[in-house]
């Protein structure tokens, strides 16, 4: 995963539900240095019992916002989407380089 | 490739091979036909003529630690082969009474450290060293599992119960029969056991523990376990792992400066409480922050359970006496009054009495 061009990560997630998985491992892939190189990551964690939806934000340097219901989305899916836009800033990152 | 063979095998082949011994163990022949081709004087070997040299033995066997060379021991090390770990895992969730579960997200080995140095610092301080308290805290572990293994673990002590395991008959490496009882984690009934529970669409029973734990092993998992439910080394440990600052404040930056080392704290900030087992059961991370709230550790809670019920003792015995004395006192005042209604009747016939002398 390209995450040189995240700034701001932030997940509320029920971690005794099944669904929480894909948001539970999108922060597992985030670099050991991520923090230190500038990346805010705020984790919200839910009560047990609370049914409410896990949810992911992802903040990059362009300042987009992509709002991901990783309830319904798997891992693989998020990092593509994340993905997706990263490609974007890399390639504008490198003309201008 | 050359079989590796570090184990007791190998000494058991030489020695079943040794010259002492020609044909004295039946596995020895199996295991070299050249000794019986010595002593036949032929040139070469065919495996019919050695089959039929054979025939005449009534039973072949060989020798309880013969390791076949296509299937030669693990060279992994014990401590990390999954037999090993699972077994680790089971004794593990069989002895520990608390056990903390964390995510840990990309910590480097510099960061466990610093982790673990600030844990053990914490625990040292909740009591003074020699007594029982400190003892606790030097059993106290951080250790990074294997989730699919300890998914497994967390099965095989739910759902299998090795006492309920009948024995079965074996031989012996002289032939006799002996009865033997294959209850261990990695037996054949501890594995049918698991999947008739688990296997298939059927739903597991929502009072299952393992239901309710499995979710969180998901990603990398962490286990801070405690020998023994003592509140005051979980609230040491909450407030370093996951301070939340009214009841579980980070240490203070001038008692622990370590602590507040950029290496400490990066290494924190990637790792999340998620949840706990205690005694048994499931607890979320609030439940866990209640339990490591309790003042004064199970004592405390000890001594207030003996005082309700002495309480509630000195109520009852009271209400019970109050009814009998109650009735008691209802009886007597009855009794009073009815002597006094008597006592004027006489009077009155005693003077009737006395007019009637007069």
């Amino acid at each position: 995963m390209i995450t040189r061009f995240i700034t701001d990560v932030s997940t509320r997630f029920n971690p005794f539900s099944a669904r929480s998985k894909s948001a539970r491992l999108f922060l597992s892939f985030l670099p050991p240095t991520a923090r230190s190189s500038g990346m805010t990551i705020t984790t919200k964690l839910l009560a047990r019992t609370s049914t409410e939806p896990s949810s992911l934000t992802v903040k990059f340097k362009d300042g987009k916002e992509l709002n991901f219901d990783s309830d319904a989305m798997g891992i693989k899916s998020l990092i593509e989407e994340v993905d997706r836009h990263s490609r974007i800033l890399q390639k504008q990152f490198d003309l201008n380089e | 490739m050359p079989a590796r063979i570090r184990c007791p095998a190998a000494r058991g082949l030489g020695a079943a091979m040794g010259p002492s011994s020609t044909i004295a163990s039946r596995s020895a022949t199996l295991l070299w036909p050249a000794t019986l081709a010595a002593s036949t004087t032929t040139a070469r070997q065919y495996a019919s003529m050695v089959e039929s040299a054979f025939a005449g033995m009534s039973t072949l066997r060989l020798p309880d630690d013969y390791v076949p060379p296509t299937k030669p021991p693990t060279a992994r090390p014990s401590d990390v082969r999954k037999s090993q770990l699972l077994r680790t895992y089971t004794s593990l969730l069989r002895s520990t009474p608390l056990i903390l579960i964390f995510q840990h997200s990309n910590l480097t080995a510099t960061e466990w450290s610093a982790i673990r140095r600030e844990l053990n610092i914490a625990l040292a301080n909740v009591s003074p060293p020699g007594t029982d308290a400190a003892e606790i805290a030097s059993k106290v572990q951080l250790q990074v599992i294997r989730t699919r293994i300890f998914d497994v673990a967390l099965k095989l002590v739910e759902f299998y119960d090795p006492s309920k395991v009948a024995s079965t008959t074996a031989s012996t490496a002289s032939g006799k029969k002996v009865k033997v009882t294959y209850n261990h984690d990695l037996s054949k009934a501890a594995y049918e056991a698991v999947q008739a529970v688990t296997k298939g669409d059927t739903p597991l029973p929502a009072t299952s523990r393992y239901a309710e734990l499995s979710p969180l092993m998901v990603g990398p998992v962490a286990l801070l376990t405690l020998p023994a439910v003592s509140p005051d080394h979980l609230a040491a440990a909450l407030s370093v792992l996951s301070p939340s600052p009214p009841a579980f404040p980070a240490p203070s930056r001038r008692k622990s400066p370590g602590y507040y080392d950029p290496i400490a704290q990066s290494g924190l900030q990637k790792l999340m409480l998620i949840g706990g087992r205690i005694e048994g059961k499931v607890f979320d991370i609030d439940g866990v922050r209640w339990v490591g709230g309790i003042k004064g550790g199970l004592d405390s809670l000890r001594a207030q359970l003996v005082g309700m019920l002495q309480n509630a003792g000195l109520g009852l015995t009271s209400v019970l006496e109050g009814a009998g004395k109650s009735l008691w006192l209802t009886m007597e005042s009855r009794k009073v009054m009815m002597e006094e209604a008597e006592k004027p009747a006489v009077e009155e016939a005693e003077k009737v009495v006395e007019v009637e002398k007069e």
